[in-house]
């Protein structure tokens, strides 16, 4: 019998047993459920249009400010959505702001608000109120015409960005961190799901009905594989059920990269989840009971972690140092390298090595689990120590293959 | 250690001195410090083990799969097609009297249901090699008697069966043949009848009317081995008549039994294990 054969057999009951069980069929649907509204609600909200004032003028000055407070809100872009009434007393404003039907009322006395005066509107009412006396003041004092105009409006001023930042790029760097995010949770959670499912093997004691059929490095390969194949479909359907969703909705303006950086979250996803996959099964080897995993699979955890964090860091200093170490340490480079890409910062020689050093810690990796796997599966009591697990001559891993 | 096909061989020895470890080897599991396993005259390969059935000691199957469809995806691991590991699992579970709950997974099965789906296990690609840890304990003897009859058919069938135990009675009714392993060495091997013969001596069991067992002490001609409920249990010595013996038994009291036997395995056993 062949070794693809093993290997294959192996990662069909994975694939099989796995994607029957609730565990798989829950955590699914929840982060299917997180992906929708991700893609949904920024529209949803965006809808909802900007808050809008609603700004009564009563009194002696009601006809200024209403000409005046258009003005003022134009400056800030808010024009649209100030609303101005004129009504006839202090007690009509009273009633209107109570009611709701106002935000404030502004008249001879102080400014009428039903709890408090938000800040924008707040300013827009001082501005407009700064205006209207300056305008009395200077027609009293006989200034006019173009002194005046120049006075109360001047030419505002303009902005010059040394690092402009265009609105393609926020939704770029976006797009890549809801990647990222989703990169991770893929490798942690399929990488753990490896781990507990080389304990529940050894719990379960038949590890050793299955050592006597194939040898270690060939069950951990089908596991491995089997596994990987399910966080591989399950990443390909988020991301084509998130696009999708958010183009139909039309909820997110898509980004031209939004594709290229989709591949590349699915491409680093294989790199890092047949390296990381390695590593959680010599977590899960080390462990005899499910409950020893977590303090086994802690390093690694942290590892992960850690190397999300720096990935997510560099979204703001792509080209600092921290980033351009670890674009070559395996453990962080599949996290960092869509993000640094993104920006622009990496050429394809520095990708090029970068795949090269995580194959190479694969192949280590690789190694390291079935050596760990071999000697640990069939020490089922009390969690292993690393090195003892390296030292043990033991089982299948050793074995020389008399395969054909 | 020989085992030959169409017969069953028992393996014994105290705890610790090498049965896992040995059965494991057999397997493949763990590596010699010496010596080696031959298949029919040749080194065993990775093809022969995959072949062969084993029940480990830990008892082990994946807790929420079917037994059916463990017992098809340890056939196809054996080198089965999919349609001929389907067809070798339903008739191994029917004959072991699993076949209406075959479809449940196993967690939800009875101890002795889970026993039966572990044996279905080692059984289901009809192996030339039966391989089994400890098959019998925890068993009540209902359980033991019907193991012991399928372990019967495979013999029928031709398959060599290499089993472990501590019920020395067991095994000495069981087994064809037996192998006494003490501290990782054969102490003794050979078909039961002849390993109870070894040491040339016969015992005699004598039982008296009342159940009295001091008329034995300080006797010529034998010694007090030990008692099995009324009856003594004597070492005939060299030259000694079994006659006289019972001559003095009858001047003791009514007899009631008198036999002259071969030591049992559990006496063997203790004589040639280390303490």
């Amino acid at each position: 019998m062949t070794r693809l054969r093993l290997i294959r057999l192996v990662a069909r009951r994975e694939i099989l047993e796995r994607g029957r069980s609730k565990a798989f069929l829950i955590s699914s649907g929840v982060s299917l459920a997180f992906i929708l509204a991700a893609a949904i609600l920024p529209g949803v909200l965006s809808n909802d249009d900007p808050t809008t004032y609603d700004v009564g003028v009563f009194g002696s000055r009601s006809a200024p400010l209403a000409a005046r407070l258009p003005e003022v809100a134009r400056l800030t872009g808010d024009e649209a959505n100030v609303k101005i009434r004129t009504i006839g007393d202090e007690a009509e404003a009273r009633r209107l702001v109570g009611s709701g039907d106002l935000d404030a009322a502004v008249g001879d006395g102080p400014v009428i608000v039903d709890r408090r005066l938000g800040d924008r509107l707040g300013l827009l009412l001082q501005e407009a109120n700064r205006q209207v006396v300056v305008e009395a003041e200077l027609t009293g004092a006989g200034v006019g015409g173009e002194v005046a105009g120049r006075v109360l409006q001047p030419a505002p001023l303009e902005v010059l960005p040394l690092d402009p930042q265009s609105e393609g790029e926020l939704q770029r760097r976006a797009l890549v961190t809801i990647g990222t995010v989703l990169l991770y949770g893929q490798l942690l959670g399929f990488g753990y799901w490896v781990a507990s499912g080389v304990v529940e093997e050894k719990a379960s004691r038949v590890v050793e009905i299955l050592l006597a059929k194939a040898p270690a490095s060939q069950l951990l390969a089908g596991k491995v594989i089997g596994i990987g194949l399910m966080g591989l479909a399950q990443l390909v359907a988020f991301v084509i059920v998130g696009l999708t969703t958010a183009s139909v909705a039309g909820s997110v303006d898509l980004p031209p990269e939004t594709i290229s950086v989709a591949i590349q979250v699915v491409g680093w996803f294989v790199l890092g989840f047949a390296f990381y996959s390695c590593l959680f099964a010599v977590g899960g080897a080390l462990a005899s009971r499910v409950e020893e995993l977590q303090s086994t699979t802690t390093p690694i955890t942290l590892i992960a972690m850690a190397s999300f964090f720096v990935a997510i860091g560099s979204g703001d200093d792509p080209s600092g140092p921290v980033a351009r170490i670890a674009t070559f340490v395996p453990f962080s480079a599949p996290l960092i390298l869509p993000i640094r890409i993104a920006a622009g910062e990496v050429g394809p020689g520095t990708i090029a090595l970068s795949v090269a050093i995580v194959l190479a810690s694969i192949l280590g990796a690789i190694a390291l689990a079935a050596r760990v796997y071999g000697n640990g599966a069939l020490q089922l009591r009390g969690p292993l120590k690393l090195r003892h697990a390296l030292r043990a001559r033991n089982a299948g891993a050793a074995a020389p293959s008399t395969e054909t | 250690m020989e085992v030959a096909p169409g017969r069953i061989h028992g393996f014994v020895g105290r705890n610790g001195a090498g049965k896992t470890t040995t059965m494991r080897i057999i397997l493949g599991l763990a590596e010699p410090d010496g010596g080696e396993v031959r298949w029919h005259d040749r080194p065993v390969t990775a093809a022969d083990r995959r072949s062969f059935g084993y029940m480990p000691e830990e008892r082990g199957l994946y807790p929420k799969m079917s037994a059916r469809s463990q017992v098809v995806y340890f056939a196809r691991l054996s080198g089965f097609s999919s349609a001929a590991a389907a067809s070798a699992a339903d008739t191994t579970l029917d004959a072991i009297g699993l076949a209406e709950r075959k479809s449940e997974p196993v967690e939800r099965l009875s101890l002795g249901n889970q026993q039966r789906a572990q044996l279905a296990a080692a059984l289901v690609t009809s192996p030339e090699l039966l391989v089994l840890d400890e098959p019998f304990s925890g068993l009540d003897p209902v359980g033991v008697d019907a193991l012991a009859e399928v372990l019967q058919a495979q013999v029928a069938r031709g398959t060599a069966v290499v089993y472990s135990s501590h019920q020395l009675d067991l095994v000495e009714r069981l087994s064809d043949e037996v192998t006494i392993i003490d501290q990782g060495r054969v102490v003794a091997a050979g078909t039961v009848g002849a390993v109870r013969r070894r040491r040339g001596v016969d015992q005699l069991r004598i039982a008296l009317d009342g159940g009295s067992t001091a008329w034995a002490e300080g006797l010529e001609g034998a010694r007090v081995v030990g008692r099995d409920g009324d009856e003594v249990v004597l070492e005939l010595l060299p030259g000694a008549d079994d006659q006289a013996l019972l001559d003095a038994a009858r001047r003791a009291g009514r007899v009631t039994s008198f036999r002259r036997v071969l030591p049992s395995l559990t006496d063997l056993f203790r004589e040639v294990v280390s303490r």
